[in-house]
């Protein structure tokens, strides 16, 4: 059975050609397991890590935990392709910049619930926004797919795009984060994101400043976030909790 | 207007014989009209405006009833001068439009809004309203309560719906609610504070204007110490809000003298103005004051809030003159 929106707190995310990591999932306790195909994942793995698919997601779910994978922009068609199985909850879609590939994920989709005997429109969709042209045609992008049931913001890259020089708090990503907080919840969407500080983010954030970082969120209307490391499962189900 | 070395330094800053700002509300206090103090609630609030609200009778016959204690209500909030506004939901815009609108009154506050198509249909409304009612056509304003998602995500769109558009603010209550936000200050920053600079710049660019409070006063409902509350109107002001909505009566004064230049700053400005004059006349093109350098637009920004510091005080001497009618 489905979470509901804001019982997904944690994302714990692992590289999917390692089944052996994949296996640790469960003692970490997250709300959501997610499968990675894009970057922690090799390029010379990729093809191995799609192979493994089927039967991580199918050991994963029978662990009662809900999971998601999340798909290479540059390799869609295929990661989906490799995706789209019995026990899957959802899809991470990274980098979306207009509501067109929205659109051409949500009908691959679709077309993958059918083939494989999936209820239609069973699969959900995430979609993480990393770019400048995403949030601006944000409005336009959540509607192009009754699938999606979450936006995040993908920090890494829109820092790279973006290229602010962060001191003591990312002021920009306040501004981006209303952003999203505005068109998510005027969609009736779960907000994915934390409030992270320049020294201590994503991967090497320790789970003092992950906790806060999760309650800054969760005041300003997020729900959950994706673990970059196991080690923030635990300080990102605190931070976020009731 | 053809653009010529004369008029682009205005052309390109500008229009000082536009009023900025373009009304003179600093201090908005909302009040029911179901409540038997409203008259001397009103006259003693020294409010610049003030929103009535009503309540609706469940019967059938809310209409009626609204539409009959309406103008009374209008005309005894105005005793002390103060502009009087409606507040309508927009859900039910058109019955309640029809049971509020009266000569007196300066707009309606609506809240609830969602889109533009929903402030045209409410403009569309007022069109008639105004010739069935005898008021003067175009003349009733509509300012925007920001209180969703949707509505904040549409505020440009909102804004230039209809010319009726004079003063957005957020109900912050009821919109952190909407965006599922604390609505205790618990935060090290203002969650809204996009939003308000949005809501702020898309006021202006239809020339409208915001009013708000500084965070975390605005998720305040209750009297505020002086010092402290003083200070946030400085933050508001100086952040761009003209304004505010006040949870409390105690807020009123302190919000009618912060919501404008000070003595000191008038002082200052009149200064300015007289410095550069007589550098222009020696032909220079700027001019160094106090260590700071005065040139157009500074000049120019000096003539706006002189003007703004001058209008607050007629809008004093109105509200004076108001009070000794009676």
């Amino acid at each position: 059975m489905k979470k509901k929106l804001t019982e997904r707190r944690s994302w714990m995310i692992v590289p999917a050609h390692n089944p052996q990591l994949a296996k640790t999932i469960a003692q970490y306790k997250p709300d959501v397991a997610v499968l990675d195909l894009e970057y922690s994942v090799a390029p010379k793995y990729k093809e191995q890590a799609r192979a493994n698919l089927a039967k991580s997601i199918s050991r994963i779910a029978s662990e009662s935990i809900e999971i998601f994978v999340r798909i290479d922009k540059a390799s869609r068609l295929a990661d989906i392709n490799a995706t789209i199985h019995h026990g899957l909850t959802g899809i991470i879609f990274c980098g979306a910049d207009h509501e067109r590939e929205v659109a051409e994920i949500e009908a691959l989709i679709n077309a993958k619930e059918k083939e494989r005997g999936i209820n239609s429109g069973n699969i959900e969709l995430v979609i993480m926004l990393e770019s400048a042209k995403g949030f601006w045609n944000l409005g336009e992008i959540l509607q192009a797919s009754s699938r999606i049931s979450a936006i995040g913001i993908g920090r890494i890259d829109l820092t790279m795009q973006l290229g602010p020089t962060p001191q003591n708090e990312f002021r920009l990503f306040r501004y981006l984060m209303t952003r999203a907080l505005i068109a998510g919840k005027m969609h009736g969407k779960q907000l994915l994101g934390a409030m992270w500080r320049p020294d201590s983010r994503g991967g090497v954030a320790n789970p003092a400043s992950t906790k806060l970082a999760a309650e800054q969120a969760k005041l300003m209307g997020y729900t959950g976030c994706i673990c970059a490391s196991p080690e923030q499962v635990s300080p990102m189900n605190l931070g976020f909790s009731r | 207007m053809i653009s010529t070395p004369e008029n682009q330094t205005q052309d390109n800053c500008f229009d000082t014989n536009k009023k900025i700002p373009k009304y003179i509300r600093r201090s908005i206090l909302a009040l029911s009209i179901d409540d038997p103090l409203l008259e001397k609630k009103s006259f003693d609030s020294w409010a610049d405006a003030i929103i009535l609200d009503f309540s609706k009778k469940s019967n059938c016959g809310w209409q009626q009833d609204i539409h009959s204690r309406m103008p009374e209500a209008i005309n005894i909030a105005a005793k002390g001068g103060a502009e009087i506004f409606i507040r309508i939901d927009n859900k039910f815009a058109k019955s309640e439009l029809e049971a509020t609108i009266f000569p007196g009154i300066s707009g309606i506050v609506l809240k609830g809004a969602h889109s533009a198509a929903d402030l045209q249909k409410i403009s569309s409304t007022l069109d008639s309203l105004e010739i069935a009612r005898g008021v003067h056509s175009n003349s009733i304003e509509i300012d925007i309560e920001v209180n969703n998602a949707t509505c904040t995500w549409n505020l440009l769109e909102i804004a230039r719906s209809t010319a009726r558009i004079g003063i957005f603010f957020l109900n912050e209550q009821e919109l952190c609610i909407n965006l599922g936000i604390q609505t205790e200050a618990n935060l090290p920053f203002d969650p809204l504070e996009y939003i308000k600079s949005e809501l702020i710049t898309v006021a202006t660019s239809i020339g409208g204007q915001a009013v708000g409070m500084s965070y975390p006063l605005s998720l305040a409902s209750e009297s505020i110490d002086g010092e402290i509350l003083r200070k946030g109107i400085l933050r508001a002001r100086d952040t761009g809000f003209k304004g505010a909505v006040c949870p409390h009566p105690d807020w009123i004064k302190l919000c009618n003298s912060g919501f404008r230049p000070s003595e000191e700053e008038a002082n200052y400005y009149v200064k300015v103005i007289e410095v550069f004059a007589e550098g222009i006349k020696h032909g220079m093109a700027s001019v160094p004051m106090d260590g700071k350098m005065i040139d157009v637009p500074v000049d120019l920004r000096a003539k706006v809030y002189l003007e703004w510091a001058k209008r607050a005080k007629a809008r004093d001497a109105e509200k004076q003159q108001a009070h000794h009618k009676l």
